[in-house]
């Protein structure tokens, strides 16, 4: 008897939830479905029309909507990653939306360890959303031009006449088989972070402008202290291959896509003595817990973090909100021996269209003002390098409230030579892989440094024909 | 003798109350590093009763991590499969139980023989499918590659194969429609059956990781082992807040469970008899 | 009325439209989802295991046996045969004889038995992301938990559990086992209750104790579950994912990487969706070996009984 009511109320409770439950299922499957299933009826096709000619205006003159027909608002779907801890998005989408009255951006954000995964999910299934991409690197970028899932976007630079000169070369630089399919969107480089006030209570000088890489691992060594949980560290090397063979390419005479790697050698092994001396958290800790170098110096788990410029916008963000509120400086990025100080390395972050999106022409303005200098403006005073470079921008920056304040941290912002991280090899994602795992490898010394570097001259080659 | 028979059933307490810690302490050690400072949390030598609680931990998570729209994600998808799941087997069971049709066999054959292929074969092509009907990323999509299983009507028939033909034969005399014969007679029979389906599917769903990861990626959509993942990605370092968010996740599957135990152990029970 | 027009068909014969009808009429909702969302993806997905498809708006290319020829050539996936393979040794005999072992436990009369089947059923019960976080932190190498309490039992260098590649693999089993024993356990709890209780009764007239009943009543007869245990667990095994995945991720290295990580890497990480569904099948001959064996072994048990 009692088992019979137990399964009526379950059963009742169920429908009832259920009931419920389509209802929110049939809105949500609305939204999703609504901007771009061909098949859901005309209103959709109207839409995509107005946007066609909206973009018209929105090209000659930037101002819009009035115009909009249907009153109906325009959905533009865009990819983000870790949108939450950074300003670097939503600062631009703000603007835009404010611009134009009439256009909803619809943010889908991955976390960006998962990024390029679930970016490529949607790009195979040639859906219609997203419409813009913010690509995370070059590599994926080539990648994706290659499999023909982004959108040329030579048309509308030459119907716009749009001038590429601003980016100083760096457009140029995006190019793939002779065709743009991106603009760059953010400009980043490598700096050394580090946190004032464990330096101040160890009675320590901050890292200089001007240090070589020996001097920097005998830092690291001098402001690791204390044990168990509350230790902390000299510095941090996330998991990334970047953080260790990013040294090896700072001189610019070789790239990661290389006929004989020895020229890591070194860099490998001091890798390995910061890990093994224990003044660098343990890869294979990093690795498993799968744990983001935010949440370390956030932490204050460790003195130093050589990381790129993008991090100077998560740190003010974290100030601003109060998630932090120790004092944080800027250096220039150790140099080798044999370079002057100001060599560094970086990576452009392109914008581009994806080639399923049933809004191009809006997606076009989108892109076009994401990667404007009135949008360079709005990022400078969020602490985040844009695509053009400019002294101005370098000021806003440094004179934004939450940037540390001493000329040194603005100075450290300089630098006299560039290397790309990666150069722009069209098999630079299925090598990457391979630099991954061998980096992997050594970094849990699986492999000798000599075993791995043996291994990635004979894999790279074998990706490139050199056999 | 009868001393005998206490000190063996003491020895069994003992045994049963050691190893009823030894599953219990994860969970235990759970809450009280939730109630920690995240600096706190691998203290040396251990503590095993903090100090001071922080139960602000939790009120800091809930600010960072849109528990609410996770847990109604995750209830929606779990309700709405296991109902369609429910009713679609149902109909189908009785259709290859009480009807006879050309081509009834050959079909069963189909559905046993697929049952024991398992979802990891060929989740790629499915995947591709769902993607092309422009369902990736969305909750339609994970529900409907859920909704339809072998299991499901191969259990519901087993049972009710059971149910006697002459009581449907006898409600056919009596002018009842075949619908009529399920809905009056079967139906309300095969609530056994129903019930370890509802458990059974229930669980997979609510648990089920691997789905969610593959079909659904914004944030508004994902469910909660999802969130719990993406928020451990994101504060890997911060101990005590992925524990709160931890205890969070696992909050109403608890309330679930303790309700509705006896279901939960009988739907267990019977579908591993079975085999 | 209309009877009289269509007399050439037989009332037999319409009845027999009319039940055809009816009969897809009821199977027909399952049947249509079922078809679309799993009879056409497992069939191709044994079409995609010969083909060059990167998921990209390319066609696909027919490349024969290529697929597998390739992942059997790759190191990483006969890697994760053997990862897949060890972790199933680790896992299933410990799973079986303590669930076997808890279930012959509660399965006496004492007091309180709903509370302890509770809390050896919760694990099983918990979500699987929980449970990864708090047991990586249970094995954090140098001031977790396990390593505290095996250091002040006096191991000097405790394993460094999921950041060793030689012990990642024994970790994972072992939250295996502790999760999904509750589960096996209660399959025990429902066979042993189904053993007849005269069995016993006759046995101790014999005077046969405990152990002796045990051994040779009990045991004998939970054969057959066991048998049905031994091969949902090991089907079970080959089919592991997600506890990989919130615990090690397949790492350090790739050695925790099992078949079905390196499926969901190759499709959804790579795009190769040939190696991927490759992958997919060796997967699917494995379990369809195991399910044979489990088949022949039924019909034996049911011959014997």
């Amino acid at each position: 008897m009692r088992k019979k009511q137990w399964i009526a109320a379950l059963m009742a409770g169920a429908v009832v939830c259920s009931s419920m439950a389509a209802c929110s299922g049939q809105k949500t499957a609305d939204n999703q479905g609504g901007a771009g299933d061909t098949t859901t009826a005309a209103g959709q096709t109207s839409t995509t029309a107005a946007s066609g000619d909206n973009s018209g205006t929105q090209a000659a003159g930037g101002d819009n909507s009035g115009a909009q027909a249907s009153g109906e608002k325009q959905v533009l779907s865009v990819t983000t990653w870790d949108n939450e801890s950074s300003p670097q998005f939503q600062a631009v989408i703000d603007a835009y939306e404010e611009k134009n009255p009439n256009v909803e951006i619809k943010i889908i954000d991955t976390s960006a360890d998962e990024y390029n995964n679930s970016l490529g999910i949607s790009l195979s299934a040639a859906q219609p959303d997203p419409d813009v991409i913010w690509v995370k690197d070059m590599g994926s970028m080539l990648q994706m031009a290659d499999k023909e899932q982004l959108l040329p976007i030579d048309d509308f630079i030459a119907k716009d006449n749009f001038d590429m000169s601003i980016y100083k070369g760096a457009a140029e630089q995006l190019m793939y088989n002779g065709k743009a399919y991106a603009l760059p969107y953010r400009n980043d480089w490598y700096v050394l972070y580090y946190n004032k006030d464990l330096f101040d209570a160890a009675g320590v000088e901050y890292p200089s402008n001007d240090m070589t890489w020996e001097e920097y691992y005998e830092l690291a060594a001098k402001m690791t202290s204390g044990e168990g949980s509350s230790k902390v560290y000299g510095t941090h090397n996330h998991t990334w291959q970047a953080l260790v063979t990013n040294w090896a390419v700072q001189d610019g005479k070789n790239t990661v896509v290389e006929k004989d790697y020895s020229f890591m050698k070194s860099w490998y092994e001091d890798a390995l003595a910061l890990q093994d001396g224990g003044y660098i958290q343990d890869y294979s800790t990093l690795k498993t817990a799968n744990i983001h170098y935010s949440s370390v110096f956030k932490n204050q788990q460790c003195a130093m973090m050589p990381m790129g410029t993008w991090f100077i916008a998560t740190m003010m963000q974290s100030q601003e909100e109060g998630e932090t509120n120790f004092n944080w400086g800027v250096a220039t990025i150790p140099h080798s021996k044999d370079t002057e100080a100001g060599y560094t390395v970086g990576a452009l972050t392109p914008i581009a269209i994806s080639a399923f999106t049933d809004q191009a022409d809006l997606a076009w303005d989108f892109i076009k003002f994401a990667s404007s200098e009135e949008a360079a403006e709005i990022l400078a005073e969020q602490g985040v390098f844009t695509g053009i470079p400019s002294d101005a921008a370098l000021e806003t920056i440094a004179s934004a409230e939450r940037f540390p304040e001493g000329d040194s941290n603005v100075e450290a912002l300089r630098y006299v030579h560039y290397s790309f991280d990666r150069p722009l090899d069209p098999q630079i994602e299925e090598i990457r892989t391979v630099l991954n795992e061998v980096h992997e490898m050594i970094m849990i010394h699986s492999y000798s440094v000599d075993e791995g570097i043996a291994e990635l001259t004979e894999r790279v080659a074998e990706i490139k024909g050199w056999n | 003798m009868n001393a005998k028979r206490k000190a063996t059933k003491i020895i069994l307490y003992v045994l049963l109350i050691c190893l009823g810690i030894a599953m219990m302490v994860p969970f235990y050690w759970m809450v009280i590093s939730s109630l920690k400072l995240n600096k706190d949390v691998f203290s040396i030598p251990m503590k095993w009763w903090p100090e001071t609680m922080h139960p602000e931990n939790y009120s800091v998570i809930w600010k960072k991590l849109p528990l609410v729209i996770f847990f109604k994600n995750t209830a929606k998808l779990t309700i709405i499969t296991t109902i369609v799941q429910l009713c679609t087997s149902c109909f189908a069971a009785y259709g290859f139980t009480k009807c006879k049709f050309v081509g009834r066999d050959l079909i069963f054959l189909m559905y046993v023989t697929t049952i024991a292929v398992p979802w990891q074969v060929y989740m790629v092509p499915q995947f591709i499918l769902v993607s092309k009907m422009g369902l990736n990323d969305t909750h339609i999509g994970l529900i409907l590659m859920q909704a339809f299983s072998a299991f499901g009507v191969f259990l519901i028939r087993q049972f009710y194969i059971s149910i006697p033909d002459e009581l449907c034969e006898a409600a056919r005399i009596d002018g009842l429609n075949e619908f009529g014969i399920f809905r009056r007679i079967v139906f309300p029979l095969g609530k056994p059956a129903m019930a370890t389906l509802t458990i059974f599917t229930f669980t997979n769903v609510w648990n089920d990781f691997m789905g969610p990861l593959i079909y659904l990626k914004t944030k508004e959509l994902k469910t909660v082992q999802l969130g719990i993942r993406m928020f451990i990605s994101q504060y890997g370092a911060d101990y005590a807040w992925i524990m709160a968010a931890s205890v969070c996740s696992l909050i109403p599957i608890v309330i679930v469970f303790l309700s509705c135990q006896r279901f939960f152990v009988e739907g267990v029970a019977a579908s591993g008899i079975k085999g | 009325m209309s009877g009289e027009k269509t007399t050439f068909l037989t009332s037999k014969q319409r009845r027999k439209i009319r039940n055809n009808l009816t009969g897809y009429m009821f199977i027909i909702p399952n049947l249509i989802g079922y078809t679309i969302f799993v009879f056409i993806p497992v069939i191709f997905s044994f079409v995609l295991s010969v083909m060059s498809w990167d998921g990209s708006q390319r066609p696909m290319k027919f490349v024969g046996l290529a697929n597998f020829v390739d992942i059997f050539g790759d190191r990483i996936f006969r890697g994760t045969l053997v990862h897949t393979v060890s972790y199933a040794l680790m896992t299933v005999v410990p799973t079986l004889v303590l669930a076997l072992l808890l279930a012959v436990l509660l399965n006496n009369k004492i007091k309180g038995v709903a509370i302890f089947r509770t809390a050896f059923y919760f694990p099983y019960i918990a979500s699987i992301v929980a449970v990864g976080a708090v047991w990586n932190m249970l094995f954090q190498p140098d001031f977790g938990p396990i390593n505290e309490i095996l250091k002040f039992i006096g191991l000097k260098n405790p394993p460094r559990w999921v950041v060793d590649k030689d012990w990642a693999m024994v970790a994972v089993s072992i939250v295996s086992v502790w999760k999904y024993m509750g589960y096996y356990m209660i399959v025990y709890l429902a066979a042993l209750q189904g053993i007849s209780a005269s069995l016993y009764e006759a046995a101790g007239i014999d005077g046969a104790n405990g152990w002796q009943k045990l051994w040779y009543i009990t045991v004998p007869m939970l054969t057959p579950t066991t048998f049905f245990v031994l091969i949902m667990l090991t089907i079970q095994c080959f089919k592991v994912f997600d506890l990989v995945y919130v615990m090690t991720g397949g790492g350090p290295g790739n050695a925790t990487k099992t078949l079905v990580n390196y499926i969901y890497e190759k499709a959804f990480t790579s795009w190769e969706f040939g190696p991927a569904s490759a992958g997919a099948i060796v997967l699917f001959a494995i379990v369809l070996t195991i399910t044979l064996i489990q088949f022949s072994g039924e019909k034996k048990w049911s011959k014997d009984l």
